[in-house]
């Protein structure tokens, strides 16, 4: 009985001098500061958008919407009108056309983020077929 | 002789409150390798436009970052304005993720984007950043 206790305290001394822990929490922690410093959680999103149109390309823009972007209003089809209303109007005009075209030009001096903000709205709204172009005047 | 003894019950001990911290640290190696992902970075600091849409980015096969200032960079290495329609060109991707600054004018991403499609770009997902709520 004391013999078997003795051969087995040998055996596990044996083991922990074969694997010493240091090394292995050296190692660990090596990498788990690799993997701190190198992975990312931000959690990006993508708006979907076709490729502006060519100008004079011949592409027939029959039934697109054009909708103008300024720095504090909405245009569509000449009328000025705010977010709320554009997204309510274009839901309407879409409505069972889902592919409809709706074609965004922002003024020279709007920002991406102003632009975002609308092309979010109106795909809450369920537009798919969303493209930027930029007008004549800010070539 | 009780002396040695005594030491030698703290080494074990020692060595046994090792093992928590392992296990701790263990966990944590595990938590950031399969919750983070590997992200290159970026030549220049972007602050993407924040939105409140819920599109996954798909795998494409190019990236195109667009700066504040108004630099470029394509998949990661700096273009010039004149360089970009010919490596555009080389690369011909049909699909690309464009991350562009949201201070930036939206007339200049449009002025980028037409290059893309000029360059044979058939879709292209615009990066953004969810708003903090």
């Amino acid at each position: 009985m004391s013999a078997e206790t003795t051969s087995l305290s040998a055996r596990t001394d044996r083991r922990r001098a074969l694997i010493s822990l240091t090394p292995l929490i050296d190692v660990v922690f090596i990498l788990l500061v690799f993997f701190m410093l190198a992975s990312s959680f931000l959690d990006w999103r993508a708006i979907d958008l076709s490729p502006p149109v060519k100008a004079g390309g011949g592409a027939p823009l029959e039934g697109s919407l054009l909708i103008d972007i300024r720095v504090d209003t909405l245009g569509l089809a000449g009328e000025v009108m705010n977010l709320e209303a554009l997204a309510a109007r274009v839901g309407g005009l879409t409505a069972g056309k889902p592919d409809r075209p709706v074609i965004l030009r922002p003024a020279a001096d709007v920002s991406l983020q102003r632009t975002v903000e609308v092309l979010d709205r109106l795909k809450a709204t369920g537009v798919t077929g969303m493209s930027l172009i930029r007008g004549r005047d800010s070539l | 002789m009780n002396r040695l003894a005594a030491r030698r019950r703290a080494r074990q001990s020692g060595d046994d409150s090792v093992l928590p911290l392992i296990n701790v640290v263990f966990l944590l190696l595990i938590f950031f390798m399969l919750a983070g992902r590997l992200a290159s970075g970026d030549p220049f600091e972007i602050a993407p436009p924040k939105s409140l849409t819920d599109g996954d980015p798909r795998a494409q096969e190019m990236l195109v970052l667009l700066s504040g200032d108004g630099r470029i960079a394509v998949d990661g290495e700096v273009v010039e304005r004149e360089a970009l329609a010919g490596v555009l060109k080389t690369a011909s991707a049909a699909q690309v993720r464009l991350k562009a600054d949201g201070g930036v004018n939206a007339v200049e991403v449009v002025a980028l984007m037409e290059l893309l499609r000029d360059a044979g770009v058939e879709s292209l997902d615009l990066l953004t950043l969810p708003a903090a709520r």
